[in-house]
């Protein structure tokens, strides 16, 4: 029982450190649209009307589904939007590293303006295991739920 | 599925909340503040004041260009700078130019201008040579 009970509260912390991580990224942007919107602008792939857009928008988007997380309320869907977000960020991070462009990726402001390709790939590949691993805990705990 | 779509519609309130309140920082058009853009007219009205920048390729500078435009691209910064340089004078505003709306030489030239050259009086024309070609027509 005491076994379940540590499996359980790591799950907990799990949710609390990957929550907290996009509110964070969230809150910093949050902050700073302006300089968000010229970092989603450097990867060439939107318009600047639509990176001024997303830079109001997703920060708020992050720390939202980063609260789902830490609440538990919305949990499923705060989960899919952040993989969604995750594979997205990582996904224009290869295609701009491809295409040869030097730029910061501003996911979390100021403070990753010096990170390399590698480390922020790197994060983005943790944080992506970590969502999945917390999706597919939450999805086979419904299942069994509902085979009970 | 249903949950997600209550987050991106949650999301959207402060969005549209800050984007109101942020509505004279940032311009949806392009990103360079309205004052460091200049229209074809207005840079028109400053008559003999203005060195004309082409931030466009070589290619398309020699195709045809501004009259008086100077080339000053990113490619041959470091040789065409001292040239661009020569013709400058304090009195005189900087008007760098690229293809057209979006495009970004022009921006980047003009930002390497005031940032590295220490320039004053640097703007991006609006529109870029397309405009300029509208206008002349």
């Amino acid at each position: 029982m005491a076994e379940i009970a540590k499996v359980k509260f790591a799950w907990r912390i799990m949710d609390l450190v990957v929550g907290g991580v996009f509110i964070y990224a969230g809150v910093v942007k949050a902050f700073q649209p302006v300089r968000f919107a010229s970092d989603i602008d450097n990867y060439k792939i939107l318009p600047w009307t639509i990176s001024v857009g997303l830079a109001f928008y997703l920060p708020w988007l992050e720390i939202l589904c980063g609260l789902a997380l830490i609440l538990r309320r919305l949990y499923l869907g705060g989960l899919s939007i952040l993989t969604a977000l995750v594979l997205i960020f990582s996904g224009v991070t290869i295609a701009a590293k491809v295409r040869g462009l030097d730029i910061t990726c501003g996911c979390f402001g100021h403070a990753s303006q010096n990170w390399s390709f590698s480390g922020h790939l790197a994060l983005d590949l943790v944080i992506l295991a970590a969502l999945l691993a917390l999706y597919f805990k939450v999805t086979s705990e419904n299942r069994l739920q509902n085979a009970v | 599925m249903r949950q997600a779509l209550v987050l991106a519609a949650l999301a959207l309130l402060p969005g549209i909340g800050q984007a109101i309140y942020f509505r004279d920082k940032v311009s949806w058009q392009s990103p360079i503040p309205a004052s460091e853009m200049v229209t074809v007219a207005q840079a028109r009205a400053w008559d003999g004041n203005v060195i004309w920048v082409d931030a466009r390729p070589d290619v398309e500078f020699e195709r045809d260009h501004v009259p008086d435009a100077v080339p000053l691209n990113e490619d041959r910064w470091n040789e065409l700078l001292p040239q661009f340089l020569a013709t400058w004078s304090p009195e005189k505003r900087v008007v760098v130019y690229c293809s057209s709306q979006s495009c970004n030489a022009s921006r980047e030239v003009a930002r390497r201008l005031r940032g590295e050259a220490q320039l004053k009086d640097v703007f991006v024309l609006q529109g870029g040579w397309e405009e300029w070609l509208k206008s002349r027509k």
